[in-house]
């Protein structure tokens, strides 16, 4: 499948590691790639459901962009939000429309995109999708 | 005895599995898997009705794990659920429907798992009853509030290990107590069957509810163990094949035995499998077993706890050899995914027990729990899995 450069960058990054210890260390690192949202901002609508841990995102569209504020308490949790944020932000949101995410996959991060309680990815990434949907409609 | 599962034979990220989270379902051992695929290749038919062969195999395999659950727990009857979770709702359902009024209390307490509150919750729904909590204190059941919570109670239910923690309660007390006012008792059991012999008629209970899948059988299939004045006391509340004596389109009869609370066709192949199970740990001494689990369980603790982890287990004589803990800062997702990516299987979450890790004060916790095959240098890699993730973290 072919990714936008900036998400085809995060594969190869991750493609490059054997070890998957080593992996998660890396994905650990991506969580400083979120714009944080402050704690006072965390509330019930912006709160990712069915995640294991405390996770929380925002849509913002400035000038037909899409930015996305995160935070979560499982570091892991925040490294997905930080390479969600890296796959998504300054897009159109048409563009993250079009965005699957099974590069997460790809990218031998995840081994399962099923929703289930210990995978927030899929369950943050249709959020990011619904938001849109929401704010341009 | 690891040679006996193979499961133990794969890696798990380029390592050799450590598999920790036996409280949420161990391994099987071959005799279990070979049973249930014998059955599919040899003997695969309907039971209880048919004349031809292979049904008088099929059903002979099947009853003979009920056979076996009541030789082995000492009990009358043995109904055949898909696990724990069913076989309290089908106490909820076919006892508690038909013997609790509006008003009527059953005492639980704050260390259940869901499965042993939410459905109460939902007979209290629809018949108004009255649920009492009995509060853990210091990882405890409070047996002063126990006495107070009694007080005219139809039915208590209360676990006997807590899949948590791993404490043990004093379920013989429990029980006596209970019978001083006239209650019915429910056992969830889910935790203590893998761990120690039970005698259901000597504890004198009404009913003891457990799952397969945590002492080796299949999963999909468990057992609610009924003393015979409780069992006189049930209708059926699930109807169709199987159950009924005669059908007419004006009614129906039913069974008199516990095929009247298994509708359907049962889970024959897993019937095959727990019975190669119960034969399987029939032949372990599981108190020397467990003795010795839970001394690795306490050197574990140990070690944790001189790492910076709080550990909320007890491992009092009689506890399950399990070791919940946290750490200050590191999550226990991270800590899980890390141990994971070096082969370390545990669990972490609320462990569906939320009302006990509210009072806890946690959102959730890491659970190390240990079964037969689990040695001593499961331990060590474990240990070593903590350092290597406390290095990353740091």
């Amino acid at each position: 499948m072919t990714w936008p450069a900036s998400i085809q960058q995060i594969i190869d990054e991750f493609q490059e590691i054997d070890d998957q210890f080593e992996r998660l260390e890396v994905l650990m690192d991506f969580s400083t790639e979120v714009d944080e949202l402050p704690v006072e901002s965390w509330n019930e609508s912006n709160l990712v459901r069915g995640c294991q841990s405390i996770a929380h995102i925002e849509i913002e569209i400035r000038e037909n962009e899409v930015w996305l504020k995160a935070a979560a308490d499982a570091k892991m949790v925040q490294g997905l939000q930080g390479i969600l944020s890296l796959a998504v932000n300054g897009s159109s949101p048409e563009s993250v429309l079009q965005l699957t995410p099974e590069f997460a996959e790809e990218a031998g991060i995840l081994v399962s995109l099923t929703p289930s309680r210990s995978n927030g990815f899929r369950t943050m990434f249709d959020m990011v999708q619904d938001r849109i949907r929401e704010a341009i409609k | 005895m690891k040679q006996d599962f193979p499961i133990f034979s794969r890696e798990v990220n380029g390592r050799p599995l450590v598999y920790l989270d036996n409280a949420a379902t161990t391994q099987k051992p071959s005799c279990v898997i070979d049973a249930m695929s014998n059955y599919y290749s040899s003997s695969n038919a309907n039971v209880h009705r048919a004349v031809h062969t292979l049904a008088g195999e099929a059903t002979e395999g099947y009853e003979e794990c009920r056979k076996l659950l009541k030789k082995r727990f000492n009990s009358d009857f043995a109904v055949i659920t898909s696990g724990t979770t069913e076989a309290i709702n089908l106490a909820a359902r076919a006892w508690g429907e038909y013997n609790l009024q509006p008003g009527d209390a059953v005492v639980l307490t704050e260390m259940e798992h869901h499965s042993d509150i939410v459905p109460w919750q939902m007979l209290a729904e629809r018949i108004a009853i009255e649920l009492r909590f009995v509060p853990v204190e210091n990882g405890e059941l409070d047996m002063n509030a126990l006495d107070v919570a009694l007080e005219g109670a139809k039915l208590v239910c209360v676990v006997h290990t807590s899949n948590v923690l791993g404490i043990r309660n004093p379920i013989e007390q429990i029980i006596s107590k209970s019978k001083l006012v006239g209650a019915r008792i429910l056992i969830d059991a889910a935790q203590a069957v893998p761990h120690e012999e039970i005698d259901f008629k000597g504890l004198g209970a009404d009913f003891l509810a457990f799952s397969a899948h945590k002492m080796c059988g299949p999963t999909g299939i468990g057992a609610l163990l009924i003393s015979e004045h409780a069992f006189s006391e049930m209708k059926p509340f699930m109807g169709g094949g199987d159950m009924i004596e005669t059908v007419t389109l004006e009614g129906s009869t039913y069974q008199s035995n516990e095929h009247k609370f298994e509708a359907g066709t049962p889970r024959i192949a897993e019937g095959f499998g727990w019975a190669a199970a119960l034969e399987w740990i029939s032949k372990i001494d599981l108190e020397s077993h467990h003795k010795r689990l839970l001394q690795i369980a306490r050197d574990v603790s140990e070690q944790l706890t001189a790492k910076g982890m709080t550990v909320y287990s007890s491992l009092n004589p009689g506890d399950a050899a399990v070791v919940s803990f946290t750490h200050p800062t590191i999550h226990p997702e991270d800590f899980a995914r890390l141990l994971d990516a070096q082969g370390i299987a545990v669990r972490t979450g609320h462990h569906c027990a939320q009302p006990l890790m509210e009072k806890l004060g946690v959102n959730g916790t890491i659970r190390a729990s240990f079964y037969l095959y689990n040695d001593d240098s499961d331990a060590e890699i474990f240990l070593s899995g903590i350092d290597r993730v406390l290095e990353a973290m740091a």
